[in-house]
């Protein structure tokens, strides 16, 4: 209604409605005010999610872990103290530790993820039923797959160990064991992330062109050199996101270890950072200082996907 | 163009500011005027129970409850959240180790009075029960400090026994009066510890414990502590300490009346128990619902006493406290104490066998009772009465000290390593974290008196 009317009332200077910013007076400025007020509306819709959501919480958790606070009662500023703490806390450089020795799990699962993928893409048997039993992990509760994990990991009775029974070897006691309690949570993470990167992998193959494979037959390539040079190449973009969203996901491991080593493991052995923050600051009531531990392995992260885009950029792949 | 961008700012500045304040604005308690909102947690047992109590308040007062529940190992960090959100429950489980923190950030009410008024007799109630809740702003657990809390229960560990096993064994039924000493109950461990059908390997066990939930039993009756009586000296390189300790673990590693030493720790000594594995196991009176559909008879006995020549055990305990930014301060008060003493939601709970009547003359009739089962429920009462004591870190600021003696303690559980030369390694350690848990407590009351 707005746009028939809106010509009728601009006068004889402006002939052309749409040039609205160069318009003075009249009522193509109110159609435009009132655009505008649209426009700005849905602008700030993101934009005060952002600050709400993201802007306001990183300020406050910046200022927190300036304070000494118990998440109760009021803050108490005390400047850089916190962090001048962290330097000597061994238990926070180990739960640090403990979570980048977990990422060694990552190059793993993708190796075999992308072995899984290339098996699935070929024509067997049950295909459709691999896939989704692949997939099952993905899509199931994170504390179900832990408990049940827990009691696979059973050191008497456990799945685990009576399957290593069989081929005549005495499995350790995964979660009570210092020295294998990490490897027992690095296994389960492959297992349950095996079928997300597998199903990203799949896609990517596929949209290899054929052709590529078709050329390299020509010239003689062998299987092995055309995964070497085709395949592995050209599913390096997927390769990039598993890594700096694994990596990612990876420092801020929680559950399983909550659930799976409630104390931390023997000789805090499973605690991760993130377990280690959520435990000062809800149990020990550090709210301040865990907050500093927070920003801290923010940083962290921060830097390590900053790394990753450099190092992607300068081996960055492109077929004309 | 630089207009337009200064609108949207100012666009965004306002949407912001409204949404801030329509978060803020909703603080204090549930949003209907004569309704109470009531946070605790529990097993489905427990919130059936609850809910039971719960309506017959509603049926006398005329005052609705809200119930939030959740589960066991999140209520701690989602009460913290309510906190922080400021939407606080009107009425709250607290816990014993989080008193001192919620009452210097000024979240819970001062109930002293309101309690008194209501004309409850806490003379009836569990001496025990009621200290735990009690503050003076330096001390816990101390008849003297101001009430912030009524005991939801007191939970006495006691010692349970398999009675059908003892008696396949040839054993002689443990006395309900008088403890055995360690060595006595040693020497029952190791006779009904057996391979009974002769294929080689041990199928059932003396007993087989968890040291986090269990040292404690073994230290106190040898004279040993985690602190001195005034929480400020980590006390666990002492000789006493080392021996209970090494006693514990010998159990395991040198007598060999446990299942294997990695089993200790897990769950599974438990599930053993239940299917009638293991002959002596902690029994709580949350387990009673559990126990008594057993396929064996079991009963309670004391602990066994080590030099001191008592013994000695922990209660644990919950608290049911009352915000002090409720909007119905009267009704919230009539809640919490209706909770924990009246006769009637008391015997609910009770029948629910959950936990042991709160009322000291209820809990007589209870235990006196000629069908209980256990038989020997007195058992309970008498930890409460005379023996039981408060977990090492019930009353100090933040647990952290307590926690650091279980992290590295498994090489001796192992028989790696000698309990004394562990101990006086991690007294240091659990000193500084004592130390710094009594400054957050100083710091803590301080701030909450100036603010």
């Amino acid at each position: 209604m707005t746009s028939t009317a809106a010509p009728a009332t601009t006068g004889p200077r402006t002939p052309v409605p749409t040039s609205a910013p160069a318009t003075p007076g009249g009522g193509s400025k109110r159609l435009h005010r009132s655009e505008k007020k649209w426009a700005l509306a849905f602008v700030a819709a993101p934009v005060v999610g952002y600050l709400l959501f993201i802007a306001y919480p990183t300020g406050f958790a910046l200022y927190a872990s300036l304070t000494r606070w118990n998440g109760l009662g009021p803050m108490q500023f005390i400047g850089l103290e916190n962090y001048a703490n962290l330097l000597h806390d061994e238990r926070f450089q180990q739960s640090l530790f403990n979570t980048f020795f977990y990422m060694i799990g990552i190059p793993i699962g993708l190796a075999l993820s992308l072995a899984l993928a290339i098996a699935m893409n070929r024509k067997i048997m049950g295909l459709t039923a691999f896939r989704t039993i692949y997939y099952i992990p993905v899509i199931s509760s994170l504390a179900a797959i832990a408990i049940l994990w827990q009691w696979a990991y059973n050191g008497d009775f456990g799945l685990v160990n009576q399957f290593l029974g069989f081929f005549g070897i005495e499995g350790p006691n995964w979660l009570s064991d210092a020295s294998w309690s990490k490897p027992a949570i690095i296994i389960m993470a492959v297992w349950k992330g095996l079928g997300y990167s597998m199903l990203l992998y799949l896609a990517a193959i596929q949209s290899v062109p054929r052709s590529l494979y078709e050329a390299a037959e020509l010239d003689g390539a062998g299987s092995w050199s055309k995964f070497r040079a085709i395949t592995l190449p050209m599913v390096q973009p997927v390769t990039f996101f598993l890594v700096v969203t694994n990596i990612i996901a990876g420092a801020m491991i929680f559950t399983e270890i909550n659930i799976m080593t409630p104390t931390g493991g023997p000789e805090y052995s499973t605690a991760s950072a993130v377990f280690h923050i959520w435990k000062q600051a809800f149990q020990y009531r550090q709210m301040g200082y865990a907050t500093a531990m927070a920003v801290v392995l923010g940083i962290l992260i921060l830097i390590i996907t900053l790394i990753q885009f450099r190092l992607n950029k300068r081996s960055s792949f492109v077929i004309d | 163009m630089r207009k337009s961008r200064l609108i949207a700012g100012i666009v965004t500045a306002l949407m912001t500011a409204g949404a801030v304040t329509a978060c803020s604005s909703g603080g204090g308690s549930g949003d209907d005027a004569d309704t109470l909102t009531f946070m605790f947690r529990g097993g489905e047992d427990e919130k059936a129970a609850y809910q039971d109590a719960i309506d017959r308040f509603t049926e006398d007062t005329g005052v609705k409850v809200k119930v939030i529940v959740t589960d066991a190992d999140q209520y701690a960090t989602k009460l913290q959240a309510a906190v922080a959100g400021n939407k606080v429950p009107d009425v709250f489980y607290v816990e014993q180790g989080s008193l001192q923190s919620y009452v210097s950030s000024g979240v819970l009410m001062d109930i002293t009075d309101q309690v008194a008024a209501q004309g409850v007799d806490l003379a009836n109630i569990w001496e025990y029960g009621v200290n735990s809740y009690r503050y003076d702003g330096t001390l816990q657990g101390t008849a003297d400090g101001q009430l912030y809390a009524l005991p939801k229960d007191v939970g006495p560990m006691a010692l349970g026994y398999n009675k059908t096993m003892l008696e396949e064994a040839g054993v002689e039924l443990p006395d309900p009066d008088e403890p055995l000493t360690r060595e006595a109950w040693l020497d029952i461990l190791k006779k009904v510890t057996q391979d009974t059908d002769g294929d080689g390997e041990l199928d059932q066990w003396g007993t087989g414990l968890n040291v986090s939930w269990t040292l404690q039993s073994f230290v106190w009756s040898n004279g040993g502590d985690w602190t001195n009586a005034d929480r400020t000296q980590v006390t666990v390189d002492t000789p006493e300490f080392a021996e209970a300790l090494q006693f514990f673990a010998d159990l395991t590693t040198k007598e060999k009346v446990t299942p294997d030493p990695e089993q200790a720790q897990t769950l599974d000594t438990y599930q053993r128990f239940m299917a009638g594995e293991i002959a002596f196991f902690p029994v709580g009176p949350w387990d009673v619902s559990t126990y008594n559909e057993l396929e064996f008879e079991y009963d309670l006995m004391p602990w066994p006493t080590g030099k001191s020549g008592e013994p000695a055990t922990y209660i644990g305990s919950l608290g049911i406290g009352v915000s002090s930014s409720t909007a119905k301060p009267e009704e919230a008060v009539k809640l919490a104490t209706y909770l924990s003493t009246d006769e009637t939601a008391q015997q609910t709970l009770v029948d629910a066998n959950i936990q042991i009547p709160n009322r000291i003359d209820t809990a007589e009739e209870w235990a006196a009772a000629p069908d209980a089962e256990p038989a020997n429920r007195q058992e309970f009462l008498d930890i409460v009465e005379s023996y039981g004591r408060a977990m090492p870190a019930a009353f100090t600021f933040s647990p952290a000290w307590y926690d650091e003696l279980f992290v590295n303690i498994q090489p001796v559980i192992d028989g790696d390593r000698a309990a004394a030369d562990y101990l006086a390694e991690v007294q240091p350690r659990m000193q500084e974290l004592l130390d710094q848990a009594n400054e957050q407590a100083e710091q803590a009351a301080a701030a909450g008196a100036a603010g």
